[in-house]
């Protein structure tokens, strides 16, 4: 009771003294976590979107006669051999002629002269719905192309390498504004209790000479250091919140939006960012005071 | 006096203490000095004479250069870091530059000893009004140590190492900047302490608070014990003399003799 007082006076006491720069570095954290949960939800929001347009994603294997069913069991091994897939579907001649005359709707009557089995028969396979298996696709499709008796492999090929480069870019740029959040509060920390130890060095010197433990004295840090984590990571995350809800009104009824749904993050990566943030800004702090208990 | 060694009784043990600073001024040589639990000891010389020195190795600040320090039975060199801050919460140190915070109040600089102590607000509050009762100072209870007077900021700091009820007061030059009265005031309040128990050594010069028969009294010259005057009932351990002629002693003559030749033992007046 009586070290928890302690540790809270002396931490409000090191807040009254130091706010300038403590509000400077709230600010620096709200920033970053601002930064870093924007771009994460983008692309967590991406990823998600990705998935929905998986639905078209399909490789449609042509081959050069139709498959009979011992053959279809080959070509089934191999494709699996390369990769795990969601669907394989065998389409005969027959069949495609079929899909193309009910595409043409009133116009069948010009399919008329035409014999049934002029489109080739073909496989269309259906990728696993996940990113690792579109990054993978131009290498299944040049897979699928060595195949016997496959004369060409058509695939969303442009729309999917573009998606996937998209996705690729937005993870780096979610790593490097981690590793901006990372290194932004434990510079602002390591700043704010230099700027401590400049204002508070007397204080802490007699607080030597009158035997104060290492947790009486770190631990006031490692609280602040706390406190501004999770002062700073909520208002960032408040800050992105009400960035979302902005957009979705703005461009509410839009072509883009209508075709996805954005989602904000829910409640347990937002618990998730808070607690990094003050673990952060915490352990930051207090591995910064090491410098006062070594004089 | 108790030369066995045995730490129960003894609080602060000195075995040939010798403390130099670069490049060679010798603070303290070759000083061997023990304080039993309950003493009251004044230990005098005239400035430069090592006095601070000496208490700051009491209190772990400074690092004998050769020789022991053992306090309450711990040798200082070798205890860990956790349990020389707890030696130092039962040690309450008044210094010569009373190292008060400036823009804390006067009940926030007292409270410092006890907080790091986690003593609990109720008997915080409780010493400090006590305190600055017996000290007179009531009224600067509120008041920014830097806007006293030196004496008022002496009486302080003075507070601030008893107020934790510590088993060893080490006040340096306690009086330096108090007149009588207050000198009466404060001599007071180390005489009820020691009255509960608490060991005290006062490093001073003033020769009115040490005229009193009832203390022992160690005098350091140029770093050395050249001097000790006990209480009248018990033994001396040095011989102690008087004469006109030794009012300011001289260092360098000083060092040119033989150390082991009985001093004569004069208190000077020499610091302000
Ligand atoms: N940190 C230090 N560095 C160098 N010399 C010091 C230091 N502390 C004390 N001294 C020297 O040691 C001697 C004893 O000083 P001190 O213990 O302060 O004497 P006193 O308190 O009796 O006046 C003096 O000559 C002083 O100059
Ligand atoms: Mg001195």
């Amino acid at each position: 009771m009586n070290f928890l007082f302690a540790v809270f006076s002396q931490a409000g006491r090191n807040l009254l003294q130091t706010w300038r720069t403590q509000i400077l570095s709230l600010m620096t954290i709200t920033l970053s976590v601002l930064i870093f949960s924007f771009f994460y939800l983008v692309y967590t929001n991406a990823l998600q979107a990705g998935e929905q347009l998986g639905d078209d994603l399909r490789l449609i294997v042509y081959l050069d006669e139709e498959a009979v069913p011992a053959l279809q069991e080959q070509y089934r091994e191999k494709i699996l051999k390369f990769d795990r897939v969601e669907r394989i579907e065998f389409i005969s001649s027959l069949q495609a002629f079929n899909r193309f005359k009910d595409q043409l709707d009133e116009d069948q009557d010009i399919l008329a002269d035409i014999p049934q089995d002029f489109l080739p028969p073909s496989i269309e396979v259906y990728p696993v719905r996940s990113l690792d298996a579109l990054s993978r696709i131009k290498r299944f499709s040049d897979y699928l192309q060595t195949l016997p008796g496959v004369i060409k492999v058509q695939y969303g090929r442009e729309w999917v390498e573009r998606f996937y480069t998209f996705i690729e870019l937005l993870r780096i740029v979610v790593i490097l504004s981690g590793s901006l959040l990372v290194l932004t509060t434990t510079f602002m920390m390591a700043h704010s209790i230099r700027l401590t130890l400049f204002t508070r060095q007397k204080e802490l010197e007699l607080l030597h000479l009158v035997g104060a433990s290492n947790s009486y004295i770190r631990m006031p840090f490692f609280l602040e250091g706390g406190l501004l984590g999770l002062f700073g990571s909520l208002a960032g995350i408040a800050a992105l919140y009400l960035l979302f809800n902005w957009t979705q009104l703005r461009f509410a009824g839009s072509a883009l939006l209508g075709m996805f749904s954005f989602n904000f993050f829910p409640l347990p990566v937002i618990a998730m960012i808070i607690a990094m943030a003050i673990i952060l800004c915490a352990c930051g702090s207090f591995s910064s005071t090491r410098k006062i208990l070594s004089r | 006096m108790d030369t066995t060694g045995n730490n129960n009784q003894v609080m602060v043990d000195l075995t040939r203490v010798t403390r130099t600073f670069p490049p060679d001024v010798q603070a303290l040589v070759d000083v061997s000095l023990q304080v039993n639990r309950g003493e009251l000891l004044f230990l005098t010389g005239m400035s430069g004479a090592g006095k601070t020195t000496l208490l700051r190795l009491i209190s772990g600040i400074e690092k004998p250069t050769k020789g022991y320090v053992e306090v309450s039975g711990m040798d200082l060199s070798k205890i860990s870091r956790a349990r020389l801050q707890k030696l130092r919460r039962l040690i309450g140190v008044a210094y010569q530059d009373f190292k008060l915070l400036p823009e804390r109040t006067v009940a926030q600089n007292i409270a410092v000893s006890m907080e790091v102590a986690y003593r609990s607000r109720l008997f915080i509050r409780k010493q400090t009004r006590d305190l600055l009762a017996q000290l007179h100072i009531v009224d600067k209870h509120n008041t920014r140590a830097d806007k006293l007077s030196r004496g008022e900021q002496q009486r302080v700091a003075l507070a601030r190492a008893v107020a934790n009820k510590p088993d060893l007061i080490l006040a340096d030059e306690p009086t330096g900047n108090l007149d009588a009265e207050s000198t009466e005031l404060v001599m007071d309040l180390f005489h009820r302490c020691n009255e509960s128990g608490t060991t005290i050594l006062i490093a001073t010069h003033d020769s009115s608070i040490y005229n009193r028969p009832d203390s022992r009294i160690v005098t350091l010259d140029c770093g050395r014990i050249v001097a000790t005057k006990q209480d009248a009932d018990k033994d001396t351990s040095e011989p102690v003399q008087y004469g006109p002629e030794t009012l300011f002693t001289d260092c360098l003559k000083l060092l040119d003799k033989d150390t082991s030749e009985p001093v004569q033992y004069e208190p000077d007046g020499e610091e302000s």
